[in-house]
């Protein structure tokens, strides 16, 4: 039988909350639904260890440190509504404090897309579970229905979300802590994620909350002085860049729907709990370690070399150079960044029955969907090289980045100026398109300003520029305006 | 399931005797299926749990051999006879020998299994020699409840250290028994903390439970 309980918040207001009999309980704390389901209402397991450091943080991550609110109702500072919203969307972040019956936290329920729905399975009734990542990355993938998997663009999407979601933790001085598969809930159907548990976060200058982190996801000088006294130097203890351990390790299951570390490498034959202490943590080698193949699996079809270089690279920072020696891994941004170029060289793959349906363009000379082998053969790749200025050096010119182009590709603001980043604050205006009008390309320009033609003459916006392999042009002629060389090959 | 993840065994030695007749049994029962439906539903238990039933009366008898959760059907469980606690032991035993994978130079080991003992009443064979085995050589962590007023906790305490005691045989104790059953699978199969020789951590019991000093 259910009742009705009531929390008082820190201001003094009062929520109702359903009391169930066996709440959902995870490692911290556990939780019971509003009436309409709209918030949640968590009480700790251990109310006994709650004190002021952990109150105090908590009060620091709902006010001063919320990326949520604007800063005008007092969340994050540099806040705006817009920004707010964006956030959150990206983050289930706490609202308020309970003080009585016993002390906890409001959070706002997660959307409904991190439920499953009706039809998410035929074998198993998930209906109103929530999307725990492993549901999608392990094999337990072969239980949903294909509807629910989404394809590669949809991961890369979600790998994106989640690097801008932590690089905004991070760039707060916050850290997450406790980043794992089952802290970040996702949706590959549409390409989305969100971080939820966030009041366990590292806040600059309080105390930092105990936790040990999730099997698989703890960085590995996390799990090899676990052991030691807190007051150990040598202890590691959870911070940005054990974040960026965990980030990684997710961004690669994402990708390739396995664990980084978790190869056929016996590490000890003592017990399972010493093999798997060793693997993941002092002894923990990457499976795809280019120099040491003792840990790869036979059966790898897919590797972090189909990803194209800028991932490729960023993977072999984090779980190569890296794994342990942590200022060495990619930061989130960095993530961020390599993520939203490669996003830009995606390719459609021509095979209707595709798995994964697109690709890692970046090998031009040899066009082939490392997913189900199919070579692109049907039409022209068109390429856009976009290069900025070097600075001080008037008319030199250097490649940026890279855009794969088929009919109707839109063209934003970062593809004009080399001093714009496809973050949360970017102008999301179409700015131009590409079309293919019989066999012909064009680049029509809807919004942007300062565009030239080959010719150095203005393409106001309505008008198009004719391109062809080798056509040379600015997409804006302001000072970080990019220059764009054209490729058919 | 990963070709190189490992399992989580779990077994359920569940006491089937004559003073389970009735509601109990069908408490029981109902508990099973409510478990295994519950672990079905969370990817990691889901992933990495297999589940095996030991019912004893007068006999011991593995009802189910360890099976993952999405082969596992329901076992007929029918309540009559004594308390063979002590066969129920040994063949926990045996099927752990036989069914848990090792940890060797060439195979990824399985986790070290989950036992759940439940049972209403005091045993009626010859069990202190196999409690004795089990409690030296920890095999597996062992929990044990004591369900009724008949139960006898100090029995279950020379098998393992942790024992939990539910006051009545009541259908909704037996469903929060079995509903903390599948919450401690799954914080396991969670939190398989990597820090080898460590206690594994369990939550909190339901209300109403004793955990036995």
């Amino acid at each position: 039988m259910s009742r009705i309980g009531e929390a008082t918040l820190s201001d003094g207001r009062k929520v109702p909350y359903v009391i169930t009999d066996n709440p959902p309980r995870g490692g911290m704390k556990y939780t019971y639904f509003a009436p309409d389901k709209s918030y949640v209402v968590q009480f700790f397991n251990e109310p006994n260890k709650i004190d002021r450091n952990m109150s105090a943080r908590l009060e620091a991550i709902i006010g001063r440190y919320n990326p949520t609110i604007p800063e005008s109702k007092g969340g994050a500072i540099g806040s705006d509504e817009r920004l707010a919203k964006y956030f959150s969307g990206r983050f289930c972040w706490p609202t308020d404090l309970v003080v009585a019956p016993e002390f906890g936290i409001v959070s706002p329920a997660y959307p409904k897309s991190f439920f499953f729905g009706d039809n998410a399975s035929q074998f198993l009734d998930l209906k109103g579970k929530d999307k725990k990542s492993n549901w999608f990355t392990s094999g337990n993938r072969r239980f949903l229905n294909k509807s629910e998997l989404g394809d590669f663009r949809s991961m890369i999407q979600m790998s994106l979300l989640l690097s801008r979601s932590i690089r905004r933790l991070h760039q707060a001085g916050l850290a997450h802590s406790d980043l794992s598969n089952n802290n970040v809930l996702i949706d590959p159907k549409t390409g989305n994620c969100v971080v939820i548990d966030i009041d366990s976060l590292v806040v600059p200058g309080l105390f930092p909350p105990e936790v040990a982190g999730t099997r698989g996801y703890i960085a590995p000088e996390v799990l090899s002085t676990m052991e030691l006294d807190r007051s150990d130097p040598r202890r590691m203890i959870p911070s940005s860049v054990t974040d960026l351990h965990a980030l990684a390790v997710l961004i690669y299951e994402y990708l390739f729907c396995r664990h980084p570390l978790m190869g056929p490498k016996i590490f000890s034959s003592e017990s399972a709990e010493k093999d798997d202490y060793l693997g993941l943590g002092p002894m923990a080698l990457f499976i795809e370690n280019p120099d040491d193949t003792s840990n790869r699996p036979s059966s790898l079809k897919t590797t972090i070399k189909d990803l194209g270089p800028i991932l490729e690279k960023l993977f072999l920072r984090a779980f190569v150079d890296g794994l342990h020696n942590p200022p060495l891994r990619p930061s989130a941004m960095e993530w961020e960044r390599g993520l939203v170029r490669t996003w830009d060289l995606l390719h459609k793959c021509s095979n209707p029955s595709c798995e994964k349906k697109w690709f890692v363009l970046y090998d031009t000379d040899n066009p082939v969907c490392p997913f189900c082998g199919t070579r692109i053969s049907d039409r022209n790749i068109v390429r856009f090289e976009l290069n900025t200025e070097v600075r001080g050096h008037s008319g030199e010119w250097r490649k940026y980045s890279e855009l794969d182009v088929v009919h109707n590709t839109p063209l934003f603001k970062w593809h004009m100026q080399g001093n714009v980043f496809a973050d949360e604050k970017a102008d999301k205006t179409l700015q131009a398109y590409v079309c293919c009008h019989n066999g012909e390309w064009f680049l029509i320009n809807r919004n942007a300003e300062g565009m030239l033609s080959p010719q150095g003459n203005p393409v106001p916006a309505g008008k198009a520029i004719r391109i062809a392999d080798g056509t040379v042009f600015r997409a804006s002629r302001s000072d970080r305006g990019m220059l764009i060389k054209v490729k058919i090959i | 399931m990963s070709e190189f993840s490992r399992r989580l065994p779990v077994y359920l030695l569940l006491d089937v005797s004559g003073s389970m007749q009735g509601d109990p049994i069908e408490a029981v029962r109902h508990g099973v299926r409510a478990l295994v439906s519950e672990l079905r539903g969370d990817p990691q238990a889901l992933e990495t749990a297999y589940l095996s039933v030991i019912t004893f009366n007068s006999s011991a008898r593995q009802v189910t051999p360890l099976t993952e959760l999405m082969l596992f059907k329901e076992p007929q469980l029918s309540a009559g006879g004594a308390t063979a606690l002590g066969a129920a032991l040994r063949l926990l035993s045996d099927c752990i020998r036989s069914e848990v994978r090792k940890s060797t130079e060439t195979q990824k080991g399985d986790w070290r299994p989950l036992v759940f003992i439940l049972t209403d009443g005091a045993p009626t064979d010859d069990w202190r020699e196999a409690a004795a085995m089990l409690k030296s050589t920890k095999p597996a962590n062992i929990i044990a409840c004591a369900a009724g007023a008949y139960a006898d906790t100090t029995v279950l305490k020379e098998i393992t250290e942790c024992v939990l005691m539910m006051n009545t045989l009541s259908a909704g104790d037996l469903a929060q028994f079995f509903a903390w059953v599948s919450s401690s699978v799954k914080m396991s199969s969670k939190s398989l903390d990597a820090k080898p020789g460590a206690n594994i951590e369990l939550p909190p019991p339901p209300q109403g439970f004793v955990i036995v000093p």
